[in-house]
């Protein structure tokens, strides 16, 4: 192996680690104790908060920001798509050239739509006044990524560039908040549990 | 500028976020990830367009803390993650953001993108504040007061003892019915009643309209000198020191009057605090409890009470207390109470879940030092009222009514306010008959 492929396995050996301590540490502690006799089913209410309670028809967030909230379901989905991609790389398969073409595509879309999330955050008052540096940092970082991994699929001159970048990613992506690539997971539970237990969730007819 | 906080102060303030035990909270404070698109969600956002006021600056109030004290990148890096530190100017700022505005309505919370419970967080935020001594002075006292004196609006027991006895003889004027009566520290009853104490302060017919309710279904009830107030505005402090206080005076009550069941007076956040927080300050399972709309709605379907929905001519809408909907679940029930006492009901745009909040949750009105921003995010709820045009506001929360007799005026929405239990009251028919039919 290379040293920059080392590079990248160690600090993907350092960014499982370091989710699996948020990980672990959010089991450890584990389902709020209630008190309160639930109206509702816990269960149903979490099932919901994955499927109909991300519902772009549901919620303000996505049907008042249609154009945000697609670039953001391409940008998540990209992202998802370049680091499965990145083992693969990285254990030496290579995908054949139709694939591969249709990744890069995949990976170029993410990276156009973090671009103009990044554009929008650095334009939107809104988004300015909440924005703190790691904010544009994450989003560059993400979007640097998956440009690399669409530039890495058609021409295999940039792996060593890649796994740098992606090497810088993954010693980050721990430490700040692109760790919600796992508390997301935990956010819709908790929603769901609650919702569920109040009855508030899934919505009654 | 509030006086500079004392580093006991500050300490008790970050106990709050050191030493997470909360896997909830942990995760909220986590989960932000700061796209903004809560913004639309919140009247004080969409009544001002003040981007400082969007529910996620006031998530990052608590989470720049949290950043600052428990994260290795927040000590390491402040700057680049914006880690606050707590100071005085973060203090005033989280006293004018979480507790000047911010109704924690909820609403925010479900229509994230990411599911963060920014109101938990902001709870949090406001136990921080409240561990330091930061409570308004104006909600302190309204906790002072209940603590002090077993009501939040301190009414001596002579005065309560007074207005119900003047709205018994009212009842009994209006049923010609000697024998109806509001029962005081009965034991061994199957309800225990609790009110809001703006009922006997200010709106006394609501009293007698429930009492008229539980007579007409025969219930076996009472109401209680020692603790009869629904509501614990500890909730909104965020001092769960007094929160737990105020819910074990209500548990008490319930067992020394040897009730079945407790059933709570038309107050949003009384019913979640007694409801669902109770439980969980004191750690312990409640006996039954239930909101009166519930246990109205349920009088409806059993039959036990009759009502003549042509007895209410004008055009009615309902407005869902935040609380008592996203907060607490109760969403069928008023709508199965409105059915049967308006014959001609219109729901508000938007309702149910995605209602907005009348502007007076969160102990805004309580906290006199912002009146002004209050009336002012009501637009929304008056604009909501004026479009459906309707004559009468039927409201399951005493908080609400008070909210929204006061944008009635500052609008001029030329409206009636009234709680369930009044236009239910209006709308009853006087015999059931001896074998009680269950209603549609």
């Amino acid at each position: 192996m290379h040293w920059y492929q080392w590079i990248a396995l160690i600090t993907a050996a350092i960014c499982l680690a370091g989710f699996s301590y948020h990980f672990a540490r959010l089991i450890r502690l584990g389902k709020p104790k209630d008190y309160a006799h639930p109206s509702g089913k816990p269960a149903s209410g979490i099932a919901y908060s994955f499927t109909a309670g991300m519902n772009p028809v549901n919620k303000e967030s996505a049907f008042l920001h249609l154009p945000t909230y697609a670039a953001g379901i391409i940008f998540h989905l990209a992202s998802f798509a370049a680091l499965v991609l990145f083992f693969v790389l990285l254990a030496g398969l290579t995908p054949g050239p139709g694939t591969s073409m249709v990744l890069a595509v995949v990976a170029f879309a993410g990276a156009m739509a973090g671009i103009a999330m990044l554009i929008k955050r650095m334009t939107d008052k809104k988004l300015k006044i909440l924005s703190s540096p790691e904010d544009y940092l994450s989003n560059a970082l993400v979007t640097l990524f998956q440009l690399m991994t669409g530039l890495v699929l058609l021409s295999e001159s940039v792996y060593p560039a890649y796994l740098l970048v992606s090497a810088a990613l993954f010693l980050y992506m721990p430490f700040g908040k692109l760790k919600h690539a796992i508390y997301f997971f935990a956010a819709r539970y908790h929603l769901g549990l609650f919702y569920g237990r109040r009855n508030v969730w899934p919505p009654k007819a | 500028m509030m006086e500079k906080p004392t580093k006991e102060q500050i300490q008790a303030g970050l106990a709050v976020l050191k030493d997470l035990q909360d896997s909830k909270l942990l995760t909220h404070l986590n989960s932000c990830v700061h796209c903004g698109l809560c913004a639309e969600s919140c009247l004080y956002y969409l009544t001002t367009g003040d981007e400082n006021l969007i529910p996620a600056q006031k998530v990052d109030m608590v989470s720049s803390i949290y950043r600052r004290y428990c994260t290795l990148t927040g000590k390491v890096a402040p700057g680049l993650v914006n880690a606050r530190k707590l100071d005085e100017a973060t203090i005033t700022e989280m006293v004018d953001k979480l507790y000047g505005a911010c109704t924690m309505c909820g609403r925010c919370v479900k229509h994230c993108s990411i599911g963060v419970d920014i109101e938990y967080v902001i709870r949090a935020g406001r136990e921080m504040l409240a561990r330091m001594g930061y409570v308004p002075e104006s909600l302190q006292a309204t906790v002072d007061a209940a603590l002090e004196t077993g009501n939040n609006m301190a009414i001596a027991d002579e005065d309560f003892l007074d207005t119900i006895e003047w709205m018994e003889e009212e009842m009994q004027d209006e049923l010609e019915d000697p024998e109806a009566q509001i029962p005081i520290n009965k034991k061994g009853v199957n309800v225990l009643y609790t009110l809001n104490p703006r009922e006997p302060m200010f709106f006394p017919l609501s009293i007698s309209a429930m009492a008229k309710i539980f007579h007409m279904a025969k219930e076996s009830w009472t109401l209680s000198t020692n603790m009869y107030d629904v509501t614990n505005y500890a909730y909104f402090s965020g001092d769960p020191e007094h929160g737990k206080t105020i819910a074990r005076r209500m548990l008490d009550e319930v067992h020394k009057v040897g009730a079945n069941k407790l059933v709570l007076a038309e107050c949003g956040h009384g019913a979640r605090a007694s409801r669902w927080e109770a439980p969980n300050y004191l750690q312990e399972k409640f006996p039954e409890t239930v909101t009166s709309v519930e246990q109205i709605a349920q009088y409806l379907k059993d039959g036990r009470i009759k009502t003549d929905p042509a007895l209410t001519a004008e055009r009615v809408t309902l407005h869902d207390p935040c609380n008592l909907v996203r907060g607490g679940g109760v969403m069928k029930e008023q709508r199965y109470i409105m059915k049967h006492v308006a014959s001609d009901f219109v729901e508000m745009t938007p309702h149910g879940m995605d209602n907005f909040c009348c502007g007076g949750g969160g102990g805004q009105l309580a906290m006199s030092e912002y009146n002004e921003r209050r009336i002012k995010i009501a637009e929304i709820k008056a604009e909501q009222i004026r479009k459906t045009g309707a004559g009468i506001v039927v409201t399951p929360c005493h908080n609400c009514v008070d909210q929204l007799s006061q944008i009635n005026h500052t609008y001029r929405l030329n409206v009636q306010i009234k709680t369930i239990a009044e236009v239910v009251a209006d709308a009853l028919l006087p015999e059931v008959g001896e074998n009680p039919q269950p209603q549609p």
